[in-house]
């Protein structure tokens, strides 16, 4: 074995970042603008900050623009409220929206590549859910840059940071938290391409590691989505909020998973079964192919349930039918001219005279570390935990509630980003010195226990095994009783996993090392996720529940799941907050508990 | 529609421990629209645990999956089965790492050694123009923005640098060329002069022997010699002129 457990080295900085994506990135170039001598380093687990998955977001950045005569804020909160399900908090709505325009013009101002119209102004566009007046009309509220908006953003956040003098330690993972006296004072850091652990001591440590879409089978996300950030504040004993808000979007491409947007059921393309029958007439007779998301998302699962899906044979996934053919070549050309080139380039498909394949796929995780509207870590309903922040995908403060609207996460990302950025250089004029500790030594006994072990399986196919399970049980489709069989699914492939042996016991670049890591946080998330999905018995946003079919307002509160041992999952609430409501101002009967409904 | 095809992966592979570099041949039995990321995963899963390769959003945004398919550097997330079968006429493939880096294992390289190049030529602003007076936002048309948007939509995967004859010791490499010609173009860099100096220092566009090698393998398609070549030609005078006072060549 080359390479060995101890600890190579001790670094010291003031902010430690770990996650080089939008929020990540956003919130250092916050703290290096307004204080350049700060020390920050940021760990990436990707082998650079533009490979983060931020960089794949497609469509937009919603923002009320301050000159648009007919658009508003409180429009906005409105509908950012209304998608939640009502569970999206308040205070951190207003918050966000409030400050969405200056981010943009941030953006822009630092070089950007935004769309423009005529007049050389920044180009909008509309998306599901975002209206005027209260859901009376459509509103244009989304800037993009073309269709790699997320890309844009890393591109210039990651510009800035280099100009700014962050340092990156790439292709690295953030294996535990270290404490001194219930303050977070920095994390243990497996470098990847040396094979050693570094310490890392800061006075502030920002988790920003995204989502945990590997949990399921088809997902959007990126390999290296696996929710290790919420594995990591749960191994620490602090809880994860709302595990079980999960988004499915209805049509993913089979084979990458990629988005096929909404756009092509808004063109007029038609969802068909195996018998080539148009079924969303059966669920929707009205609205038809053009029902809300999750709707549509449940209809096809239910007609692959009924056996009237299609095998693809080389994924084998099954799946349904997306019907194109009878659009005109202008519609194929012009209006859909970027997702109809997924098909061709993922699989092979002509979508003028061939039927494409489409399932819902995995691609937000609304749930996340337990957040004040400033990123400051939750230890439980209120008690923050000193110097830990987190911000982005795999925090909860929460912006989306139980359902996220489009654009919304990517504005999440840079707002979020930059609060969290004002709070670390607030919390750093009194933040003592990160005092060395003898901690560590857990993640070095994991990694021993990986080393030792010399079971015949297979990391990879326990994976595969761990992710259609919980898209079979957990996903657009949840009961009491598959969840309850997901809970002893998971129990039994952690006890697989515990037993694999590995192939080569070098810790320099073992990708199979970093999968069997992996492994455990996503048995963790997994778990979090099914027992929590199991507590709530009704059907919020994006969690559904078949024997609670509806929403119930008992459960009008945010789950707090915390996990000792692995199994052993506990529950607290915390309330939404509802100042808005509260605060009895213009339109404040929108923000009661309303209707989802469009 | 199970057509299956067998197929056969001799992969390039490197072990950091014992230094030691070798071939390997792997046959697999794989349907006709898995990706190459697919295979290896299979490898992985079915054959080999110990092969290591990169990745990351695996649908052709990040550039992490790159590698070398009989000699042609390319995404391996987007070359579908059957269409590797069809353009390279074989179903034996070679694979390599990129040689743009030193290799860590197998396919992985480092590419934070690349990534040094465009560290080099500041991909960030260097100094913004002062915004026109009363707007929150630079004003762009977007016929100025078509004549650099292309350039934007790099996404860093290094087969342009791979695939450049103009070797790697001396030359920036085109893509850092890339991100140099896109801050010259775009209206709201005012520090023109300290970016020229980069593009027409010794390592840069002077070594590009114009063999549009670069634009040949692009993944996103973008024709990063035409770039180059505006650079070379003394487009870009060293006061600095607005995008829109550049022409394309057929203008």
């Amino acid at each position: 074995m080359k390479g060995s457990l101890k600890i190579a080295s001790t670094l010291n900085c003031d902010v430690l970042i770990i996650g080089a994506g939008g929020a990540g990135l956003r919130c250092a170039v916050e703290i290096l603008e307004k204080k350049p001598s700060t020390r920050v380093i940021a760990v990436t687990k990707v082998s650079h900050p533009q490979k983060s998955h931020t960089s794949t977001a497609q469509g937009g950045l919603a923002a009320v623009d301050p000159h648009d005569p007919a658009d508003r804020t409180i429009y906005h909160m409105f509908d950012t409220w209304k998608g939640s399900d009502c569970t999206a908090d308040q205070n951190v709505i207003k918050k966000i929206i409030e400050a969405s325009w200056q981010e943009i013009v941030w953006l822009e101002n630092r070089g950007l590549h935004f769309s423009r119209n005529e007049e050389g102004k920044l180009s909008k566009r509309t998306f599901g859910g975002h209206t005027l007046f209260f859901g009376e009309a459509t509103a244009y509220r989304a800037v993009f840059e073309a269709d790699r908006t997320g890309k844009g953003i890393v591109d210039t956040l990651w510009g800035e940071a280099v100009k700014r003098g962050v340092s990156f330690l790439n292709q690295s993972l953030a294996a535990e938290l270290l404490f001194k006296d219930g303050r977070c004072v920095g994390c243990l850091i497996f470098k990847q391409k040396e094979g050693e652990f570094v310490r890392v001591l800061a006075k502030a440590t920002v988790l920003a590691t995204g989502g945990s879409g590997q949990v399921f089978r088809v997902t959007t996300n990126c390999r290296h989505n696996t929710g290790d950030g919420l594995a990591l504040v749960l191994q620490a004993g602090l809880p994860v909020m709302d595990p079980e808000a999960v988004q499915f979007h209805p049509t993913g491409i089979v084979g990458p998973g990629i988005l096929a947007s909404e756009a092509l059921r808004s063109e007029g393309g038609i969802l068909r079964n195996k018998d080539l029958e148009p079924f969303m007439e059966r669920y929707a007779p009205k609205m038809k192919d053009l029902a809300p998301r999750d709707l549509v998302a449940r209809a096809i699962e239910t007609e692959v349930r009924a056996s009237r899906g299609i095998l693809n044979p080389d994924h084998g996934i099954e799946h349904v039918w997306i019907d194109l053919r009878h659009l005109s070549d202008y519609i194929h050309d012009c209006k859909l001219r970027e997702i109809s080139g997924f098909f061709g380039k993922f699989a092979n498909i002509n979508p003028k005279n061939e039927l494409c394949p489409v399932r819902p796929s995995n691609h937000y995780h609304m749930g996340g570390i337990p957040t004040t509207e400033w990123g400051e870590v939750q230890k439980n309903g209120d008690k923050i935990v000193p110097g830990l922040f987190a911000l982005g995908e795999c925090a909860a403060a929460s912006f989306h509630g139980f359902n996220r609207l489009a654009t919304n996460s990517i504005l999440e990302l840079i707002t979020m980003g930059r609060f969290g950025g004002e709070k670390v250089l607030e919390y750093l004029k009194e933040a003592p010195e990160a005092i060395p500790d003898e901690a560590g030594t857990l993640t070095r006994a994991r990694f021993a226990g990986y080393l030792a072990a010399d079971g015949r399986d297979n990391i990879g196919q326990i994976r595969q095994a761990l992710r259609a399970m919980m898209t079979e049980k957990v996903g657009v489709f949840r009961s009491e009783s598959g969840i309850a069989e997901a809970v002893e699914s998971l129990k039994e492939l952690k006890a697989r996993a515990d037993k694999a042996g590995l192939s080569s016991r070098s810790l320099v670049m073992n990708q199979e090392l970093i999968q069997r890591w992996e492994l455990d946080n996503l048995l963790d998330c997994s778990m979090v996720i099914a027992a929590a999905a199991l507590e709530r018995r009704e059907s919020r946003g994006a969690h559904f529940r078949e024997d609670f079919p509806k929403r119930n307002d008992d459960y009008h509160y945010h789950t707090l799941a915390a996990m000792t041992e692995f199994g052993r999952v506990s529950f607290g609430r915390r309330p939404v907050d509802m100042s808005l409501y509260q605060a009895r101002g213009e339109n404040y009967e929108k923000f009661g508990l309303i209707e989802r409904k469009y | 529609m199970a057509e299956t095809y067998s197929l056969t992966l001799e992969i390039k592979r490197y072990d950091p421990d014992s230094r030691r570099s070798w071939t390997q041949t792997y046959n697999l039995e794989a349907g006709r629209i898995l990706r190459f990321v697919d295979l290896f995963r299979k490898i992985n899963d079915e054959q080999d645990p110990s092969l290591a390769w990169n990745s990351s959003c695996e649908h052709g945004q990040c550039g992490t999956c790159a590698v070398k398919v009989n000699g042609k550097p390319l995404l391996a997330c987007e070359l579908l089965v059957e269409n590797a079968v069809a353009f390279f006429r074989t179903a034996k493939f070679r694979i390599e790492p990129l040689d743009v880096a030193p290799v860590v294992r197998d396919l992985v390289v480092d590419l934070e050694k690349a990534y040094e190049k465009l560290d080099r030529v500041k991909p960030y602003l260097i100094d913004p123009e002062p915004l026109p007076p009363g707007a929150d936002c630079y004003a762009i048309t977007p016929r100025e923005l078509d004549f650099y948007v292309d350039a934007t939509r790099c996404i860093g995967c290094f087969c342009c640098a791979s695939a450049c004859i103009a070797g790697r010791a001396g030359f920036l490499g085109p893509n850092a060329m890339l991100a140099a010609i896109v801050r010259v173009m775009d209206p709201r860099e005012k520090a023109k002069k300290e970016r020229l100096k980069i593009i027409y220092s010794d390592q840069g566009v002077a070594r590009c022997h114009s063999a549009r090698a670069c634009s040949h393998v692009c993944p996103k398609e973008i024709d990063v010699a035409h770039f180059i070549a505006l650079a070379k030609e003394g487009r870009f005078c060293q006061d600095g002129p607005k995008t829109g006072q550049t022409r394309r060549p057929n203008d």
